[in-house]
């Protein structure tokens, strides 16, 4: 899968100017412009009703924007001769009809573009549906039914992927497979489009990430700027002698946060810089975990006021 | 990214590029028509009621000899009775017709398979008309040899009372083809409303509402203009286009001919399908 970016700049390249769209007197997305690269993990995140999965369909033409374009390879989506083969999009694991199995599903797929039997038993053995293929969707599990979607996706051996919320319904196994498929897509050149409302499944797969709140796009960079743009990395701490350490730590920068006995959240140093100093006083430590954790506060700070349904928190 | 399995590594591997083309939407649609049992039980259903209800129509003209002695009768009057047994049968089997048409495509918005059908053809359009050839083509097929097969049985039936039909008689072959015709009209007209109401319940009553009680409630009218359209109804046209031969002694020379209900069908359909397409073409999916 060649791509030359000097040659056609377009390539492999989904791009939105002033993308908006309006349900009435609702706006669900406004006046939002990205570029998705070839090559990397392209992470959509947002709260639920942010307007992710309004935008994957008006790039694939299910919906029409109100107002602003969106291109794949340069083109509308309509526009392209063999969109299969251009776009793979997996917008809803509930868009196959219940009533036919997974094969006839795939074969109906395919024949629009003449795509043969065997690329059709070659997706269903990619996703690992050998087993239920004969069956109707109707008894699909939602895991199922997203292995199904990948493997629609896939008949056309796309350059460009667009999945929505692919992990929704997978169980662990499918969840890492989901990962490392898409992570493998993207190193062998292709673009990968990827929607999800969790950060933590973003931080782990996606290289990208543009954030969205309220129709509107929060941030549009790499995930490790995310990431250390939005809050200072937390450690959390187990150590016998915690109330010696909490003293030696302190610091103007640094914060300690005694949440029980015997253990610290320690927020401006980095996990390294802990264990040395413990090390250098002599002291024990039973845990030194950096959390991860500082990945969805970051999220929750990026997109606190762009949530459309809130909680209020559990005391 | 040491655990790739080795089905992952397989999509390195380029499929041979294709394009979309109005002929693979055709198969697809073919696929999609012949995979779903709905297809099979309506087609099955409308076969055995075409025949069953042309051996039990058969039977009593055998019986009862309800015109009767037709055994002395001329040759065509005998083969005309054979037709009418046969073509009774046609009253339910539209109704199945126009239940398939319908739910070819609601199905698709009530399972959501119709995003996964815009997305293969983004146009639109092609997807329609190629749904709409297909199940013209298969209902048509369907409907003759229902009809076939139901003149046949009752040839058997009344051939016991010595009344026999025809076959060179080009009346048989015209009933015959005339109401297959009518029966993938019907179809084609129903996923038009189908297409436009998104719902199976609604295109089911919607079109049920337009063949049966349309004509009844323009009976009930007394004024002469609604009397004057009464035989540009879907139904009441559709059997003009192939009932003719069945009652050659009426004189029908007020009302239009074959052909002309042919056309007036024909403008219900492009009505019906225009509307599905231009909705088609403007809402989201």
């Amino acid at each position: 899968m060649p791509r030359c970016a000097a040659i056609r700049s377009v390539e492999g390249m989904i791009t939105a100017e002033g993308l908006s769209k309006r349900f009435g007197a609702k706006t669900a997305v406004h006046d939002i412009s990205f570029t998705v690269r070839p090559g990397q993990v392209t992470g959509f995140l947002g709260p639920n009703g942010a307007g992710k999965s309004t935008t994957m369909r008006m790039i694939v033409g299910l919906d029409r924007p109100t107002e602003g374009r969106v291109t794949v390879n340069g083109k509308r989506y309509a526009e392209l001769r063999a969109p299969l083969h251009e776009v793979g999009a997996l917008l809803d694991a509930k868009a196959v009809h219940t009533g036919r199995t997974a094969y006839n599903h795939l074969l109906a797929m395919a024949a629009t573009h003449g795509i043969g039997k065997s690329r059709v038993r070659e997706v269903i053995e990619l996703t690992g549906l050998e087993s239920v293929a004969g069956k109707r969707v109707g008894g699909f599990s939602l895991g199922m039914g997203q292995r199904l979607g990948i493997a629609a996706a896939m008949l056309g051996d796309p350059s460009t992927l667009i999945l929505d919320e692919p992990v929704n319904g997978l169980d662990p196994e499918g969840v890492l497979w989901v990962r490392q498929f898409v992570r493998h897509l993207a190193a062998e050149g292709r673009t990968v489009f990827l929607s999800s409302h969790l950060m933590s499944e973003m931080a782990l797969t996606a290289d990208h990430l543009i954030v969205l709140g309220r129709g509107e796009i929060l941030v549009d960079a790499p995930v490790s700027d995310v990431i250390s743009g939005g809050t200072r990395a937390r450690v959390l701490v187990r150590s016998p002698q915690a109330s010696t350490l909490a003293d030696l730590l302190a610091a103007p920068e640094v914060a300690v946060v005694r949440s029980e006995a015997g253990v610290l959240e320690v927020t401006g140093v980095e996990a390294s810089g802990i264990g040395d100093l413990a090390a250098r006083h002599g002291l024990a430590i039973h845990e030194l975990t950096p959390l991860s954790a500082s990945l969805e506060e970051a999220y929750m700070a990026l997109t606190a006021d762009a949530v459309e349904y809130r909680t209020e928190a559990v005391r | 990214m040491t655990t790739i399995t080795s089905p992952v590594a397989r999509t390195a591997r380029p499929a041979p590029r294709t394009e979309l083309s109005f002929g693979g939407v055709l198969h697809s649609e073919w696929i999609k028509l012949r995979t779903l049992r709905s297809t099979v039980w309506s087609f099955a259903v409308v076969i055995a009621l075409s025949v069953g209800i042309a051996v039990i129509m058969a039977f009593s003209m055998r019986d009862g000899m309800v015109s009767g002695d037709l055994s002395a009768a001329p040759a065509d009057l005998q083969t005309q009775a054979v037709l009418q047994s046969s073509m009774i049968g046609i009253y339910l089997g539209q109704l199945v017709m126009a239940v398939l048409g319908v739910i070819a495509i609601s199905g698709e918005y009530t399972t959501g398979m119709i995003r996964s059908t815009l997305t293969a053809v983004p146009r639109r359009l092609p997807a329609l008309w190629a749904k709409a050839v297909v199940l013209f083509a298969a209902t048509f097929v369907v409907g003759v040899a229902s009809l076939g097969a139901a003149f046949a049985a009752s040839s058997i039936v009344l051939a016991g009372a010595d009344v026999a039909a025809d076959l060179a008689d080009p009346d048989v072959a015209v009933t015959i083809l005339g109401g297959g015709l009518y029966l993938g009209l019907v179809a084609v007209f129903a996923l038009g409303i189908g297409a436009m109401l998104r719902s199976s319940a609604g295109g089911i009553a919607a079109v049920l509402g337009l063949m049966m009680l349309l004509p009844t409630v323009m009976q009930l009218i007394p004024a002469q203009w609604v009397q004057d359209l009464a035989p540009y109804a879907f139904s009441t046209a559709g059997f003009a286009i192939f009932s003719g031969p069945l009652n050659p002694g009426a004189v029908v020379t007020t009302g239009p001919d074959a052909w002309q209900s042919l056309a007036i069908v024909l403008a219900w359909v492009a009505a019906s399908i225009a509307g599905a397409a231009v909705l088609l073409k403007r809402r989201d999916a």
